[in-house]
């Protein structure tokens, strides 16, 4: 081999190490950056909040009933502490960069933890993290939350009683987008897994080898190269409408939702059921068969179980499925962030919940790298569980 | 025959006509999809849109400004410039994608260690999952700061990153594994004589792997470039948050804003009635008919180009 040879040969080899570190850089950049955005805001709150603030409107129950806590020492220096109410406020700044004020602390005997809701009979209490936007006192100026925590402790101080406190839950949980989740999950398997298995079964065990069953079987190839944008517009046509009048439904829903997932999801099933009944030898059936069994008790008893692991397969793939699906769900339910979650009502899935924080403005990167990598811990659970059901089960049978 | 065995016989055709009902019913949903979408995209062109008069179907398809005058107010709907767009997009970011993925593919298959190729290769199938409303995420986040400080160094003032080079960009991104994959498959699936031959005939392992392992994959290599522009062309959510939504074009600058089929179909859906949600079925028409023809017509090339003998 001549040098000049080995030289371009090394070029070339070059090249293909540098085309292959470029899938290992965007994988190792896209888990940088949502866990660099998204890592600060990942703890159990979060998946057990709400996602809007919730406001609430108190006043003092009883006039007189101070707290008598004094400013406990382990308390930060930025925290200013109100030692009439018994609450520790500091100053922070929201998203947008606007100044909001912090509760950090509030004493046992606060007389805020029993506060009068001013919109209903309840009894309310201010809790730590919860932001408050002003109090209102009866003989002077409001103190609100843009004149600072120190503004405002030193007014409460100064006053023996109040007319309002405005204060907001801070929100940004995904508790709502999770259920929703799950109910799709759940929704969708319910309806792809049965029919897909079954599609399954008869194109395998039952259909003869004839044009309608080549048909039949190119029409459900097609499904696989349609754009998930193009299932949601049918879920907008078809489903929307139809769950809209036969159920208490009024827009798009849940299980509009589930309806379209389920047919992104019947072809992945269908093909996935039916190369695991293809490995099940014809002599089991034959068996089975010769010892008096019928053609059900054959498919239900004999068939089936050896196809397990495919059908398990196709069901992670599917959740995986499920879980990342955007565009088609954008469609078939909408993109309202909700809180009380109802099969019959619009809410988001977490990939939506992405989507529509990112179309807003401004977009909340944060939080949606945070649903980043909840979605991509997922999904990467359930393609090495996929990975070791295959290197387990999917031996072609002795 | 007993009743037992007459009893069996019945429950086998109820149960094999549950089955067949199945197949029938998964078999409808690509029939329904289409029904449905044509019925609702056409009526645009066919009613007088609550009194603001037919869509005009010529002007849609070669139009330069997505819509002229208010929503709900016009008629003045057109996609020209959005299928330019489009198909624009999808085969630049095909451009970039196809050599690194192929290339990718060929490290694995050939050249590569055994242990170094299996952590490739599950490096790609991680990416292969990543559902695209992440790949969105990463793209407006770093992407389009790249693409805007890269703008800036030009001398141009892009829109906060969002534009042609930055929608090609995550596009790239995000058929790189499937060509990967596919190409793979090809390449491994090349006849051992044939690469025994160029060897045995005094060419060197690289130059085997190169000009005739690549050129014996051609049709399968083929086959993923089809599959990486079928999922360009359809991908919504990731790029919709990167194009920036441009309202005329075409827009073949590299830092200008654009739009394609998919992002305009998710822009501003509001109303469920009227001329301005039923327009996006029609897009939605325009797209399913450009992804079929462009389909079509890579196949025909990829028949033309032919098989070298690649089982």
């Amino acid at each position: 081999m001549s040098n000049k040879r080995k030289a371009i040969d090394i070029a070339y080899q070059a090249i293909t190490y540098l085309a292959s570190s470029v899938s290992l850089l965007a994988l190792s950049m896209i888990v940088y950056f949502v866990w660099s955005n998204g890592s600060g805001l990942l703890n159990m709150d979060l998946l057990t909040k709400d996602y809007h603030a919730k406001y609430y409107n108190g006043e003092m129950v009883e006039v007189g009933d101070y707290s008598t806590t004094l400013r406990p020492s382990d308390l930060d220096d930025d925290i200013y502490y109100s030692e009439q109410y018994g609450i520790g406020l500091s100053d922070a700044k929201d998203r947008e960069g606007n100044p909001i004020i912090l509760v950090e602390y509030i004493a046992s005997d606060s007389p805020m933890l029993k506060l009068a809701d001013r919109n209903s009979e309840d009894i309310i209490a201010l809790e730590e993290g919860m932001l408050i936007s002003k109090v209102a006192f009866f003989d002077k100026a409001t103190a609100l939350r843009t004149f600072g925590a120190e503004y405002m402790v030193n007014e409460l101080d100064s006053a023996t009683d109040f007319r309002e406190i405005v204060f907001t839950s801070l929100g940004g949980g995904i508790r709502g987008s999770i259920i929703t989740t799950l109910y799709l999950i759940g929704m969708t398997m319910a309806m792809a897994l049965p029919i897909g298995v079954f599609t399954a079964i008869y194109l395998n065990e039952f259909a003869k080898k004839n044009r309608i069953t080549s048909t039949l079987r190119t029409l459900i190839d097609t499904l696989t190269g349609v754009p998930s944008i193009i299932y949601g517009l049918m879920g907008l046509a078809v489903f929307v409408p139809l769950t809209i009048s036969v159920t208490p439904a009024t827009s798009g829903n849940l299980i509009s939702g589930s309806l379209t997932l389920a047919v992104i999801l019947l072809p992945v099933i269908i093909k996935s059921t039916e190369e695991s009944l293809k490995v099940v030898p014809d002599g089991l059936r034959q068996a089975s068969l010769a010892l008096g069994a019928n053609e059900t008790q054959t498919t239900f008893k004999v068939v089936l179980p050896s196809s397990i692991p495919g059908i398990l397969t196709a069901s992670l793939l599917g959740i995986g499925r499920v879980i990342g699906e955007s565009a088609a769900l954008i469609f078939a339910i909408g993109t309202a962030v909700k809180d009380d979650i109802s099969i019959f009502g619009k809410s988001t899935s977490l990939a939506v919940h992405i989507w529509s924080m990112m179309t807003d403005e401004p977009a909340n990167i944060e939080l949606s790298s945070t649903i980043a990598i909840i979605i991509l811990m997922i999904v990467l659970v359930l393609n090495i569980t996929v990975k070791l059901l295959s290197k387990k089960f999917m031996k072609p049978m002795q | 025959m007993n009743t037992n065995t007459r009893k069996k016989k019945r429950v086998d055709q109820i149960v094999r006509s549950i089955f067949l009902a199945s197949t029938l019913l998964s078999a409808s949903f690509i029939i329904i999809i289409v029904i449905f979408i044509v019925m609702k995209g056409i009526t645009p062109f066919i009613t007088d849109n609550d009194g603001l008069g037919v869509v005009n179907i010529w002007t849609f398809l070669t139009g330069t400004v997505w819509l002229q005058g208010t929503a709900f107010q016009s008629n003045l709907y057109a996609v020209g410039f959005i299928i330019v767009n489009t198909l624009y997009i999808a085969f630049l970011s095909l451009l970039l994608s196809l050599p690194v993925g192929v290339l990718t593919a060929l490290f694995i298959a050939k050249i590569a260690p055994k242990r170094l190729a299996e952590f490739l290769r599950t490096i790609v199938e991680l990416l292969a999952s990543i559902p695209s409303i992440v790949y969105g995420l990463f793209g407006s986040g770093i992407i389009l700061t790249f693409v805007y400080n890269l703008a800036e160094l030009f001398g141009v003032q892009s829109k906060g990153g969002n534009s042609v080079l930055a929608t090609v960009l995550v596009l790239a991104l995000m058929t790189l594994p499937t060509i990967t994959a596919v190409s793979e498959v090809a390449i491994r699936s090349v006849r051992k004589d044939i690469e025994e031959g160029s060897l045995a005939l005094g060419a060197t392992r690289t130059q085997t792997n190169f000009k005739v392992v690549l050129a014996s994959a051609k049709s399968g290599i083929f086959a993923a470039a089809i599959l990486g522009i079928g999922r360009s062309l359809g991908e919504a959510t990731a790029v919709s948050l990167v194009a920036g939504n441009a309202k005329s074009g075409p827009n073949l600058g590299l830092f200008d804003i654009t739009t394609t089929l998919t992002s305009t179909m998710l822009q501003g859906l509001k109303e469920t009635t009227g001329v301005d949600y039923d327009i996006r079925f029609s897009v939605g028409i325009v797209l399913m008919i450009v992804i079929l023809l462009t389909n079509f017509i890579l196949n025909a090339v990829k028949k033309r180009v032919g098989n070298v003998n690649v089982k």
